[in-house]
């Protein structure tokens, strides 16, 4: 902005000229109809809510063109969205809440999502984008009253609903920016209250990417700091049977970007030139940051 | 100018759709807008519309806003400038064509992704050069200086403290004198 144009609104601002009645009340009524707010869910599930808030927003911005470019897995962006409807009704399923769009079939996240694309398909983006934002609110309202630590299971992955929902709003993130960057669009990061509960179901994780790729870390731990907004330490035992928050000095310390370390889990990440700062057992710590995107996948 | 974190913190709050966060951005930015709108349209009930409107399409396409390219005042007053232009524009039309055969060609609609036309700024400078000289240098090393309160200070040789009330007192002449001459 040029110097004249900061000098003028500096100007203004000291010289407030106010609307005969305020505007307020009718602004944010007006905002509501005009695009839908971050559906009202209980304050462990808020995360989710403001990654499918900002996935609506970005969708908003689509044009015809847009629908129907290939996004990520060979899926056009109509077909990413259809996904994680789907993938959100197998968790409002598992959680007694409604789910919408065709009856379940397949349980397992690949049957449903091509049961909910074979259903889009023959709907339009738009219907396919309020579908999917219908189930997503659908499932945060029912969220609203319901216990975290309440047993739910997605994929035959047993685990606290709580830890099943910050799992969604992950891949609602790492999907919402995929789909941006083929737009050419530039998506703001989740507030730090949002990244961080987020990047501790990241940290939680590691013991079982770890073993999914065949590695036990049994006894071994973990010092990990995540700077950035959102960000903190973390004392992670990297054996999945292994007590939490166990003391003693740490076998390895990673120090990374907290966003980055969340796009690694997320599998937006090649492990082998992720910026990290690596001290103490370097195997160790190169193979938990190898084995991270383990969980990652459509 | 890259935005600075609070405005960052609204974006990424409206963007994650928090609607108390657009509250706070109307708190904050709505009589600057108001006003800006009523200096360009001179018209209360249409400058109230603009400034419902520039509120609304922010709150509707957030991620049009992009913080790395300025302020987020600075967003929101271009897009009410521009609405405001427009409007003036399109009653001149109005006016033109309710005269019946045109008696002149207006000038061609030239959009300008600004907060202030070329007359406009031109004013601005002019309402700087009529200050007092020890506002005006102030508001000289400043704004078109670039420097921060304790160097406008240093420069003058007074203290910090003085070097920003001169500026604020030079600001509100200066919305003084603007608004007197759109009487």
């Amino acid at each position: 902005m040029e110097p004249v144009e900061r000098l003028y609104l500096d100007a203004l601002m000291e010289d407030p000229a106010v609307p005969e009645r305020s505007l307020r009340p009718q602004l944010l009524a007006g905002a509501r109809a005009r695009r839908r707010p971050a559906a009202p869910t209980a304050p462990w599930a808020e995360p989710y809510a403001g990654r499918v808030a900002a996935m609506d927003a970005l969708l908003a911005s689509a044009v015809e063109d847009d629908w129907s470019r290939v996004i990520v897995e060979g899926w056009t962006l109509q077909e990413l969205v259809a996904h994680l409807a789907a993938k959100d009704g197998l968790l409002a399923a598992s959680v007694g809440a409604p789910v919408l769009g065709p009856a379940i079939g397949a349980n397992d996240s690949l049957g449903r999502t091509a049961d909910v694309q074979n259903y889009e398909r023959a709907r339009s983006p738009e219907q396919t984008r309020r579908d999917w934002r219908a189930q997503a609110d659908a499932l945060c309202r029912h969220l609203a009253d319901l216990d975290p630590g309440t047993a739910a299971n997605l994929d035959g992955l047993d685990a606290p609903v709580s830890d099943h929902v910050l799992a969604r709003c992950l891949e609602t993130w790492v999907h919402a920016d995929d789909a941006a960057r083929t737009g050419g669009l530039r998506l703001p990061d989740p507030i730090p209250e949002h990244i961080h509960p987020t990047a501790d179901l990241c940290a939680r994780l590691l013991p079982w990417t770890m073993l999914l790729s065949g590695l036990d870390g049994s006894g071994r731990t973990l010092l990990l700091t995540l700077t950035g907004p959102g960000g903190g330490e973390w004392h992670v035992p990297l054996g999945v049977a292994d007590p939490a928050g166990g003391g003693g000095a740490p076998d390895a310390h990673i120090t990374a970007d907290v966003v980055g370390f969340c796009f690694l889990l997320g599998g937006r990440c090649d492990p082998r030139s992720f910026p990290a700062d690596l001290e103490g057992d370097l195997a160790l710590a190169h193979d938990i940051l190898n084995t991270a995107p383990a969980l990652s996948g459509p | 100018m890259e935005a600075p974190y609070d405005d960052r913190l609204l974006h990424q709050r409206v963007v994650g759709g928090d609607e108390a966060a657009l509250g706070e951005v109307y708190d904050r930015l709505s009589s600057l807008i108001f006003g800006l709108a009523l200096r360009v349209t001179r018209d209360r009930v249409i400058a109230e519309d603009i400034t419902q409107e520039v509120f609304l399409v922010f709150w509707e396409r957030p991620l049009a806003y992009d913080p790395d390219r300025g302020t987020l005042r600075a967003w929101l007053a271009t897009i009410a400038h521009r609405r405001a232009v427009d409007h003036v524009r399109a009653e001149e039309r109005r006016r033109v064509s309710a005269l019946g055969p045109r008696l002149y060609e207006p000038e061609p609609a030239r959009l300008e992704d600004n907060v202030l036309a070329a007359d406009e700024a031109k004013r601005v400078r002019q309402a700087v050069m009529a200050l007092p000289d020890g506002l005006r240098e102030a508001v000289e090393l400043a704004y078109y200086g670039g420097r921060t309160y304790r160097q406008v200070g240093e420069e003058l040789g007074v203290p910090e403290g003085t070097a920003k009330s001169r500026i604020r007192l030079a600001l509100r002449r200066l919305a003084d004198a603007l608004a007197e001459e759109e009487v």
